[in-house]
């Protein structure tokens, strides 16, 4: 198989299969519901044949595709792939199928517009994973607004209209600082070489001068605006209040994409393009946000712990987990951001598994809260095993993959920076807590109310939802290697070590 | 003589068909709806052949008429625009004229002269000949907003719009007035050559400073945007739409060519109130929009908004920026088309189409229709893949290398807030169920549908392949000769 | 002699009466008077400055506007017969059907 247009093929096929669903009857919902799943399915199968022909020892982007787009500002249709990015787009391509599975008999309401809205906001998330074009990633960027505020606000809960709009607002107002930055740092790099251009390569290049203070350093200031951009959509603490209105009033698929790989996002922008560009601002802006990932870290871990709606205890989970990560990332060592890059995986699985195992339960009782169970483990043993398996990848229990990525994390950080890691690693603990005590009030409380009694377990399709999720949770934590392998050499070039 | 006419054939040609177009109008007594649209479009049409052929006959340096008159491609851009535009307006109003039951003839011929006069404008190098086809423009519309006779609220609009309008070019007229006191021409070339030899007096000044209000006016910024909610809620929907664009991109056109052209020297002087304009213009359009109901309210305050934006290409200036003014109006034009095309469809039967709360479950009774609407909206806010989005990014690149970085970062910011009233009309279409007895559904517009479709391609193409219509508006700029 | 001060002073005074006359009254006919004095101010700028520079095109220009004001003339007075045929009123306030 030719590689030429191999990431056209990871980034479009979704697409392109979504807008050809569009003509389809509304009646025809087996057939979306079919073509939907292979789409998806085909993605990772182009994923995984990018996986089986990357040269990880490699730093620079492979498998390139550019295209001249608008020549007049050195705009390009320019796709790359490095290691990071494959560990995304492999993660990506997973839940996709994963989430169309799950959603097979949960959406059953305008099916077209549902399957049509995930498939153009996995093209919009891989492309953003895979664009190597400042200005084409902006593109697949603001590309995912649409279909996320369509997925929240037809298929969500009761209050999702709110949940859409503050959604929206929340990502736009930051995207389109990150806009104004885009072309300025383009502005920057014409200045200095005079030519126009929009390529990430080329941005890598440009030397923006880091001035006095914060309103007269460009450096700073375009740092600000893309960091605010990603950190909005990590979220970083205190800019994380749209996300669990979102996720909580997200169908369970929506959920799972919003949590699994939307949020990654923001992390992924803070390595890619934060880290390099502005070296100088980094650095100085260090301590602000180490301050920042260990406050969601805590912060994050005591309201989840307050809850008692199931799905938002998981949504402030994220905040905690999303916490490390951003910690991994402004400790800045190579152990720490490998951890960090690892953990965004981890996160994927398993929040993407507990948000699909909360909707298992929600589909058969419509409710969420943890007072309505009690005693499952009795009558669901199947779900009971899948959920300790999720719970326990969410707080790291050594041996499944949530252990690696914390610990890689905490080693890399301690030397640099002891004080955060003995702050963040309450955090850990804190997470135990809260996560067993869910798993204790939900599967061990006495059986009390009727309605439990008599729940089905789970079905064949929710078990083949699951098993590869608990398959790769096994496999990161068994051996890492695999995966750390892949993206060492990329992170190597990006934190410059 | 004979270049000066080819040169003006364009203008010549489509007043007289609009006069033949206004005699048949007479004759042939309500039924013709049909016959006489037709008509019209097939004239405009003509008269974009005979652009095509005057251009390409004519020298684009040369003057024409004493030097009153060129045929540059500037001017050619914008005469396509505004035979494009008044098309669309023609095909729109077709089942909306008969549907209310109003004579098509004088409508069509007056929209056609409102043509000739934007035409005129495009034009005109000398400040005599851009008044007299404003005023052409101007008076045309008045009579438009004003022509559902039946209706108080058009009454209310021609009123208001011809009180403010005629306030606005006396003010114009006055400002033109210290400008010849002082530099001694109307022609815009002199004028720059005078301006730039010798330091103006203040009564130069006070006259820029009055051309410019009188200028904002007609562009409808902040602060002399009051009278643009009112006249286009209550105008004719098509000719909101044809004010909404048509007037507002021959505006620009002028805009264009007194201040980059012949005021330029005096920029420093004029420059910070644009700026400030286009700012307050920016944040007041979209904030007041936030909470209209009315949903031809809501479009007008848009409307106010997006002349700030392209206000902020004209402060940039340069090349760069006027190119991107251009794009901007050919992008601005056929979104906004479309989106009140999506008005004049709901306007019918059953459905009042005039609250937000109308759209109510749309998408689901009229998918096509709800999905053009959708883009419109997405277009409106500057969201890719769609034509608005490319425009913006054109004027804020442009901006962005003048060094007006305050001026982009107001435009974002207001550009997320107009996504929330945006979204709103989504909000409804297909977030919502309507609700309360079903209502009618859409009486049969087969034109006005194939005007959205054709606007919904068109805002798709320009967002996806933006290149040669750029190519296209940089070969105008850069030949604006004024530069 | 008049000098183009004198002619300035007054064509100012105009312009402002009728600026300030817009915008305060709100009988149409007195408003569409209103432009008539805005319109004309501009003409007798244009008239005295022509003078002064021995240039005939504010002249010219001034017979382009009497002409424009008079089609505007027309323009709002049609307005003025619609209106009171419709509400029997020439009074501006008492058309407001609309927010604004």
């Amino acid at each position: 198989m030719p590689t030429d247009f191999l990431l056209s093929a990871i980034v479009l096929t979704p697409g392109v299969v979504g807008l050809l669903l569009l003509a389809t009857p509304r009646e025809a919902v087996r057939l979306q519901r079919w073509v939907s799943l292979l789409a998806s399915v085909a993605t990772l199968v182009f994923a995984a044949v990018a996986w089986s022909r990357i040269d990880p020892a490699n730093a620079s982007f492979q498998f390139v595709e550019a295209r001249t787009w608008l020549p007049s500002l050195g705009i390009g249709y320019r796709l790359g792939m490095d290691g990071i990015s494959l560990v995304l787009v492999l993660l990506t391509a997973l839940l996709q199928p994963i989430v169309f599975i799950s959603s097979w008999r949960s959406i059953h309401d305008k099916v077209k517009g549902y399957v049509v809205a995930m498939l153009l906001l996995e093209t919009g998330v891989l492309g953003a994973f895979l664009a190597t074009d400042m200005f084409l990633f902006y593109v697949f960027w603001e590309l995912m607004l649409v279909p996320m505020y369509f997925i929240i606000g037809v298929w969500g809960g009761e209050r999702r209209i709110y949940a859409a709009v503050k959604f929206v607002l929340f990502t736009l107002a930051g995207s389109l600082l990150m806009l104004v930055a885009i072309i300025y740092l383009s502005f920057v790099f014409h200045s200095q070489t005079g030519t126009w251009s929009f390529a990430y390569e080329d941005m890598l290049r440009a030397s923006v001068p880091m001035g006095q203070g914060f309103w007269h350093s460009p450096q700073m200031l375009l740092f600000a605006a893309f960091a605010l951009a990603f950190a909005i959509k990590v979220p970083i603490f205190p800019l994380h209040t749209w996300l669990p209105d979102a996720h909580t009033e997200a169908p369970t698929g929506g959920s799972i994409i919003l949590a699994g790989v939307l949020l990654k996002l923001g992390t992924y922008g803070l390595l890619r393009f934060n880290r390099p560009l502005f070296p100088e601002a980094w650095q100085r802006a260090t301590p602000l946000f180490l301050t920042l990932a260990v406050i969601g870290i805590v912060y994050g871990a005591l309201v989840a712990w307050a809850q008692k709606d199931m799905k938002k205890l998981v949504a402030y989970s994220s905040v905690t987990h999303m916490g490390f990560i951003v910690l991994g990332l402004f400790a800045g060592t190579l152990t720490s951001t490998q951890g960090a890059l690892l953990q965004m995986v981890n996160h994927g699985l398993s929040t993407g598994a507990l948000f699909l195992l909360v909707g298992v339960v929600y589909d058969r009782r419509h409710t969420r809260m943890i007072e309505d169970f009690g005693g499952l483990a009795a009558v669901m043993p199947l779900y009971t095993g899948a959920f300790l398996i999720a719970t326990l990848s969410s707080i790291g229990l050594p041996g499944l993959n949530g252990f690696v990525g914390e610990f890689l994390i905490l080693t890399g950080a301690f030397p640099r920076h002891p004080a955060v890691v003995a702050v963040a690693a309450t955090g850990v603990v804190l997470g135990a807590v809260y996560m067993l005590s869910l798993v204790r009030r939900v599967f061990w409380n006495p059986l009390a109310i009727e309605a439990n009694r008599s729940l089905p377990d789970l079905t064949w399709r929710e078990v083949l939802a699951f098993a590869p999720l608990a398959f790769f949770m096994v496999w990161i934590g068994v051996h890492p290697g695999t995966f750390l392998s892949l993206s060492e050499a990329a992170v190597r070039r990006l934190i410059g070590g | 003589m004979r270049a000066d006419l080819i040169a003006l054939l364009p203008e010549l040609m489509l007043a007289t068909l609009a006069m033949a177009v206004l005699l048949a109008g007479l004759a042939s007594g309500k039924a013709r709806h049909g016959l006489l649209g037709a008509g019209a479009v097939l004239a405009l049409a003509a008269t974009g052949v005979t652009l095509w052929l005057a251009a390409g006959a004519t020298d684009p340096g040369a003057h024409f008429f004493s030097g009153m008159f060129v045929l540059d491609h500037f001017a050619i851009f914008f005469k396509a625009l505004f035979l494009l535009t008044a098309a669309l307006v023609v095909l729109l109003s077709h089942d909306y004229l008969k549907r209310n039951d109003y004579r098509p003839g004088e409508y069509l011929a007056l929209v056609m002269f409102a043509t000739v006069g934007m035409m005129t404008m495009a034009s005109g190098v000398n400040l005599a000949v851009i008044y007299v086809g404003l005023e052409l423009m101007a008076l045309s519309t008045y009579i438009l907003a004003g022509y559902f006779r039946r209706e108080v609220k058009s009454h209310e609009a021609a009123a208001k719009y011809f009180v403010l309008g005629a306030m606005s070019s006396g003010i114009l007229l006055y400002g033109l007035s210290l400008i010849y006191g002082a530099t001694g021409t109307l022609d815009l070339a002199t004028l720059a050559r005078v301006l730039a030899s010798a330091k103006p007096g203040p009564s130069a000044l006070v006259g820029v400073a009055l051309l410019a209000c009188g200028f904002l006016f007609k562009v409808a910024a902040v602060p002399f945007h009051v009278w643009t909610p009112d006249v286009y809620e209550g105008a004719p929907t098509p000719i909101t739409a044809f004010m909404s664009v048509g007037p507002k991109a021959a505006a620009f056109a002028m805009f264009l060519r007194v201040f980059i052209g012949g005021l330029a020297p005096l920029a420093a002087s004029w420059i910070w109130l644009v700026g400030v304009a286009a700012a307050l213009t920016m944040i007041w359009g979209n904030v007041a929009a936030l909470t209209q109901d009315n949903v031809k309210r809501m479009l007008a305050y848009s409307s106010i908004a997006h002349a700030g934006y392209a206000l902020v290409g004209l402060v940039a200036g340069g090349p760069a920026g006027v190119n991107s003014v251009l794009f901007y109006m050919l992008v601005y034009t056929v979104t906004n088309i479309g989106a009140f095309g999506f008005v004049i469809l709901l306007e019918s039967r059953g459905y009042a189409g005039e609250t937000v709360a109308d759209y109510a479950g749309l998408a689901r009774r009229h998918p096509a229709a709800a999905f053009g609407m959708l883009l419109f909206m997405l277009s409106l806010g500057g969201i890719p893949p769609t034509a608005g989005f490319m425009g913006k990014l054109y004027l804020f690149a442009a901006a962005v290398n003048a060094g007006y970085v305050w001026l982009v970062v107001v435009a974002v910011l207001m550009s997320a807030v107009s996504l929330y009233y945006y979204l709103r009309i989504v909000l409804q279409m297909y977030l919502r169920e309507g609700d309360g007895a079903e209502p009618a559904t859409l009486v049969a517009a087969p034109w006005t549908e194939r005007v959205i479709w054709a606007c919904g391609v068109a805002v798709l193409v320009i967002g996806l392949l933006p290149a040669p219509f750029l190519a296209a508006a940089r070969a105008m700029a850069g030949a604006v000769g004024l530069l | 002699m008049i000098s183009t001060a004198h002619v300035l002073v007054l064509s100012l005074a105009l312009f402002t009466l009728g600026v300030v006359g817009m915008a305060v009254r709100r009988n149409f006919i007195t408003v569409l008077m209103c432009v008539e004095l805005i319109l004309n101010a501009a003409n007798l700028n244009f008239i005295a400055f022509s003078r002064q520079l021995g240039d005939l095109t504010g002249q010219v220009f001034a017979v382009f506007v009497i002409t424009i004001a008079a089609a505007e003339a027309a323009i709002g007075l049609g307005i003025i017969v619609a209106l009171v045929r419709l509400k029997q009123t020439v009074n501006l306030d008492q058309v407001n059907v609309m927010e604004g």
